[in-house]
């Protein structure tokens, strides 16, 4: 009986392992997103300082396109809403992970008491 | 001892390590900020060069070629400048464009190493906290920890042995300085047990005199200590209660007693804002207790009058020695009045039911009504009852004649306590009457007394009482005038102030 709670207290954990790298993982794009948007305000603040006599470049690969100025302004505003909605999508995703990852621990903490018991029980037979 | 040293152990490595995690956070704030600050002077640099730049046409440079080789070079369009915006953004502009784009960085930058620099020092008060935490957790510093284990048994028995040490000497005290409490007497009076109870921090001495060193018997004790005080609790009120129901008509005895069960309550409550008079030297609760008390008084605290020992029934004094008595009495009754206004539970049949302790409406009323052939008739003014009350002196002044013969004859049922005072205010009224015919009325009833006594009297009781009274003159005349000027009814200590500036001047002509 004991060994069939280690078992399944063995599957948990690594359940909950992989929940956490989840969690990290999305913490961490969040981050790179929360980045990726500070810079691209700064992209766009300065491209309003500039005017039409201005050329713009994206640098796609090893190449600079360039582009016209509303393009890349409007590139720009749509990239920032994009990253805007990215952040959001990972702000829940997190949420989710970590309300999960709750009820795992929990999960596990009451198999662990489970197991030590079962233990325990299995030494007092013995 | 040990769990708590673990216990200390364990808190402080939580804290070591919160400290650690601070500091952590504080030195990556720092580094973070370095590299700011580092980009910070990149772009100012970069925005004195651009200031530069469009200076000249045309520069001769080293251009770097790989990562070994420069190459010579030069620089041209030098007013054109394509600059990275971030997100693989470059713009082609000319240097001031660019400078207005560094600025903005450097804007940017700044408000980075701001927040960075908050940061910082809040997590480093933050540090300094944990760190106090630690120094007070682990015992060394300034700081202490003021602890406090709970009780010992072994120490609660010690404590107990000590106060038992303490006991059989204020025991002895009570018995010989009597005088300092009224509370005392009392309790002596109901036995050593009730003094036990009365004294109420004494509570532990007592479980301890008996030497108890379990702790159920201690709580006997005590219980037993309680019942005891509780039991006091009731005789007390129930006496109370009698001296309220019957203060009109029971003899004077009675109200004597209730007046001494009643004082320690009250007495000691109002004094503060009675005693305008000196503090008297007597126990005030033995010369409540009874008319030898008084003498014995008079004897103790005017050393200087002989024939109160000489002088004995007080019959004799009712009846015949107005005038001494009355310098004699009046005197003791002044030092009475004094101590009475402490205490407030005097026996006098009028002051009496005037100077009750004032616990309910009813007490008020009564302080307003004379009592009349045992009915009680509310006085016509209340600021003649009030300088009454206050002041035997105002007994003097009182003159409606009345009221007088009403009191001598309450006085006269009342034991011979209060046919004295009664008699007292006799005398007053005689010589109310006729100031000038006092001195005569000594020498006419009591040839040998007269003189003498009326002049010797009146000085070491007035010094003392810090009253009145020039050698010279009798005593009766000053107590005259002072008692007509306050006769509107000032508090009591306002006419023996006056007497007494009028002394000094009398003294002075």
């Amino acid at each position: 009986m004991a060994e069939a709670i280690q078992k399944k207290l063995k599957g948990e954990v690594e359940k909950y392992t992989q929940m956490q790298k989840d969690v990290s993982k999305g913490m961490s794009a969040r981050q790179k997103l929360e980045t990726q948007l500070a810079e691209n305000n700064i992209v766009k603040e300065e491209l309003d300082l500039l005017d039409i006599t201005n050329t713009v470049f994206k640098l796609i690969g090893p190449v600079l396109v360039k582009q016209d100025l509303d393009e890349a302004k409007a590139t720009v505003t749509k990239r920032l809403e994009y990253i805007n909605g990215e952040i959001q999508r990972y702000e829940s995703l997190l949420k989710d992970l970590e309300k999960k990852s709750e009820q795992h621990r929990e999960l596990l903490s009451s198999l662990q008491q489970e197991y030590q018991r079962a233990q325990g029980l299995a030494v007092g037979k013995v | 001892m040990a769990e708590k040293g673990k216990m200390n152990v364990e808190h402080l490595g939580g804290v070591v390590r919160l400290r650690e995690e601070h500091q952590k956070v504080v030195k990556d704030c720092e580094s973070r900020i370095l590299h700011w600050k580092k980009v910070s002077g990149d772009y100012e640099a970069l925005n004195d060069r651009l200031k530069t730049l469009p200076d000249q046409l045309s520069y001769d440079i080293m251009v770097p070629f790989g990562p070994l080789a420069f190459m010579p070079g030069k620089l041209v369009h030098t007013n054109e400048v394509t600059a990275l915006l971030g997100d693989n953004w470059f713009a082609k502009c000319s240097a001031k464009q660019a400078q207005k784009i560094v600025d903005h960085r450097m804007k940017y930058v700044k408000s980075e190493l701001d927040d960075l620099s908050k940061t910082v020092k809040n997590f480093e008060a933050r540090v300094g906290l944990v760190k106090d935490l630690e120094t007070i957790t682990s015992n060394k510093g300034d700081y202490v920890d003021i602890r406090e284990d709970t009780g010992n048994s072994d120490i609660a028995v010690t404590k107990g042995r000590q106060r038992m040490a303490h006991k059989p000497n204020s025991k002895p005290k009570l018995d010989a300085v009597l005088d300092l409490k009224e509370e005392d007497e009392e309790d002596e009076g109901e036995g050593g047990d009730g003094g036990d109870g009365g004294d109420g921090g004494d509570g532990g001495d007592g479980g301890s005199r008996k030497g108890t060193s379990t702790e159920e018997e201690l709580w006997a004790r005590l219980d037993e200590l309680e019942k005891l005080e509780e039991l006091q609790d009731e005789q007390d009120r129930l006496s109370y209660n009698a001296d309220m129901n019957g203060e009109d008509t029971s003899s004077s005895s009675e109200e004597e007693k209730e007046g001494d069960a009643a004082p320690p309550v009250n007495g000691l409550s109002l004094k503060p804002s009675r005693t305008s008079a000196p503090h008297s030297k007597e126990p005030p609760s033995s010369d409540r207790k009874a008319e030898e008390d008084d003498e014995e008084e008079e004897g103790s605290c005017l050393p200087t009058i002989f024939f109160s020992h000489t002088i004995e029934p007080k019959k004799v004094r009712i009846n015949t020695g107005k005038n001494t008595m009355f310098k004699f009495s009046e005197r003791k009754e002044q030092k009475e009045l004094s101590k009475r206004k402490k205490k407030n539970g005097h026996n006098n049949g009028l002051s009496h039911h005037e100077l009750h302790k004032i616990t309910t409406p009813v007490d008020i009323y009564r302080l307003f009504v004379d009592v009349k052939n045992g009915e009680p008739v509310p006085r016509k003014s209340i600021l003649k009852s009030r300088s009454r009350e206050n002041s035997v002196c105002s007994d003097t002044s009182e003159s409606s004649a009345a009221d007088f013969e009403e009191r001598r004859m309450i006085g006269r049922s009342f034991s011979h306590d209060e046919t004295t005072h009664s008699d007292t205010s006799d005398g007053i009224t005689e010589e109310e009457e006729s100031p000038t015919a006092v001195p005569l009325h000594p020498a006419s009833r009591f040839q040998a007394f007269s003189g003498t006594v009326v002049e010797k009297d009146p000085m070491p009781s007035a010094v003392p009482h810090l009253t009145i009274a020039p050698p010279a003159l009798p005593t009766i005349l000053e107590r005259k005038q002072e008692e007509v000027a306050p006769d509107v009814g000032p508090p009591q200590q306002a006419p023996k102030r006056v007497s007494k500036f009028k002394a000094a001047r009398l003294q002075q002509m």
